[in-house]
């Protein structure tokens, strides 16, 4: 026993950290597009740092729980209630059995919220993964997003768990209108003339509406040149690549990119930023910044100590 | 050319082998990718190997970029000849024109030779598998003999079925998925080119040869009850000569 989807929402599919090992066979990622609020969403219901967990966008769903389980919902704000009454975000929360958990649309702080479930879900993982691809019906639910009328069951349901007090944290803002995104150059920088970087760096883009879980694309009001055609022998991508098409807007890659790509990427959103701009949405004014890899690293391992020590301080194993 | 380390964000390191196309270029490619594999470097989650460069997704927690750069650059000096596959060719059955391949008479014309002689052309050489990429199991093959001069259609297709058999110059594709495709169909394959419930799901791994066999509509039949039925295994046998 489990949940079962009253109403599925707009887009709502399992996704874990994403599906790695397979890139080398043309399979993308996938996984969660907020990897941080999917972080923080297990740590706070308990589950080891991979568990599948529920990404819903704009528009969550309702789910009756047929089963008491704790739940820990993080990202966008949508409203979460159990049977009518207003649920607390980035907590730890019971949810008694034959209760509904309903999301409504998002109230403007971001666009995709995590729900994660103590003890997990049980999805039959494909490759090594519980991430739905969609574009190949690949894992998670059959492949696909989920349905009014799915069910899925619990791992392994809990009723407490330890040190129920710890397990809440501050709601995170996620930017509105505008969002400053830090990049490090390459690998292709060097298609680019010096003077058409400094303009990348100098002049903004706006978020288009063609923005889902594979890319977002971008548009500048003076397109990006490119020394050639834009063409490059392909080569591999990875999540937050700024992808320069030949028409010069650019495209950033996000988690259900293709695992290869035959145009130029002038440069990478660095992994900490990536949660700001999956949380933005179309109109958004994006600026970007240049830093260097030792900073960008140097940003990333200081969150990884962040969650390590969330996780040790809610979820030792005694 | 010496080898390019290439930043790709902060989790991910391009190592450009190479500025071309070439076997000689992907065989660097795939021995510095059976280096890594053999004695791993930690921190290193992933690889991917294209044309001619090698992409290593790390942990930055575990490995930084100067480290592991330094790293790969001391394993370079050292590169043993890939001898992994050995040069193993598998044998994919084409049936080709008809409905399975809607443009082998135009690309036929396009050569001005007849069809026999351009199924001939197709069909006698061996493809080097140099990557997969675009969908789950999507080989880019090519052949070093005989290429052909046509390159993609004028306007490109909405979708072509999966099973596929795509071509143009001496490049051919397996197409395992329905998808949107600009390349010439001259064919398709009875067999199924990635199937998720197998342990090993894809049909042909980077590094490995193609070998096209042309059947009839009714070999095709014949061969995809048996694909359906788990009951047909797929032909192999070793490159004459191994991998050059």
């Amino acid at each position: 026993m489990g949940i079962v989807i009253e109403n599925p929402g707009i887009l709502t599919t399992v996704q874990d950290e994403g599906r790695f090992g397979y890139q080398q066979f043309g399979v993308s990622p996938a996984g969660s597009m907020d990897a941080r609020s999917f972080r923080i969403a297990n740590i706070l219901a308990g589950n080891e740092r991979g568990e599948g967990a529920l990404e819903m966008t704009f528009q969550g769903a309702a789910i009756r729980f047929e089963e008491e389980n704790i739940v820990a919902i993080t990202g966008a704000d949508m409203s979460p209630n159990i049977d009518g009454e207003p649920a607390p975000m980035y907590q730890a929360v019971k949810i008694p059995a034959g209760a509904l958990l309903s999301f409504g649309m998002t109230n403007g702080n971001g666009c995709r919220a995590y729900l994660a479930f103590a003890g997990g879900l049980d999805i039959r993982p494909v490759m090594g993964s519980k991430s739905t691809l969609m574009r190949n019906e690949l894992g998670g639910m059959d492949g696909r997003k989920l349905l009014k009328g799915d069910r899925i069951g619990f791992t392994d349901a809990k009723s407490s768990l330890p040190n129920m007090y710890l397990r809440r944290l501050t709601p995170e803002t996620f930017p509105k209108k505008e969002l400053t995104l830090r990049v490090v150059r390459g690998p292709q920088d060097c298609e680019f003339t010096e003077e058409e970087c400094r303009n990348f760096f100098w002049y903004g883009a706006k978020i288009t509406n063609e923005f889902d879980r594979m890319g977002c694309r971008l548009e500048r009001e003076e397109p990006l040149r490119h020394i050639g055609d834009g063409n490059i022998i392909t080569d591999g991508i990875s999540f937050g690549s700024i992808q320069v098409p030949p028409n010069g807007q650019p495209i950033i890659m996000l988690a259900d990119r293709q695992s290869t790509g035959g145009y130029t990427k002038i440069g990478s959103v660095i992994s900490v930023d990536l949660p700001k701009l999956v949380q933005s949405m179309a109109g958004y004014k994006v600026r970007f910044i240049e830093v260097g890899i030792e900073l960008a690293q140097e940003l990333y391992v200081r969150q990884e100590k962040e969650f390590d020590g969330l996780e040790k301080r809610l979820n030792t194993r005694v | 050319m010496e080898a390019k380390f290439l930043i790709s964000g902060d989790t991910a390191i391009s190592v450009q082998m190479g500025d071309e196309i070439s076997l000689e270029v992907n065989q660097k490619v795939r021995g510095l990718m059976l280096d890594l594999t053999k004695k791993p470097i930690d921190g290193v989650t992933e690889m991917v190997p294209t044309y001619a460069s090698l992409m290593v997704h790390y942990r930055p927690q575990v490995i930084r970029f100067g480290e592991l750069k330094a790293e790969i650059e001391g394993r370079l000096g050292s590169l043993e000849g890939v001898k992994e596959e050995g040069g193993i060719v598998k044998e994919v059955p084409i049936c080709y024109g008809g409905e399975l391949g809607p443009d082998l008479e135009d690309c036929a014309r396009f050569e001005d030779v007849s069809v026999k002689e351009f199924i001939r052309m197709h069909s006698e050489h061996e493809y080097y598998t140099y990557m997969l990429g675009f969908a789950p199991g999507h080989a880019y093959a090519a052949r070093f003999e005989e290429p052909f001069h046509f390159k993609r259609r004028e306007s490109p297709r909405v979708k072509i079925a999966g099973q596929s058999i795509v071509a143009q110059l001496n490049l051919s594709n397996l197409i395992p998925f329905p998808q949107p495709c600009g390349w010439n169909i001259v064919g398709g394959t009875p067999l199924t080119i990635c199937n998720y419930t197998k342990k090993d799901p894809f049909l042909v791994h980077a590094g490995e040869w193609i070998k096209y066999v042309p059947v009839n509509q009714r070999e095709y039949e014949k061969i995809r009850a048996d694909v359906l039925k788990g009951t047909y295994q797929v032909r192999t046998y070793k490159k004459e000569g191994g991998v050059k």
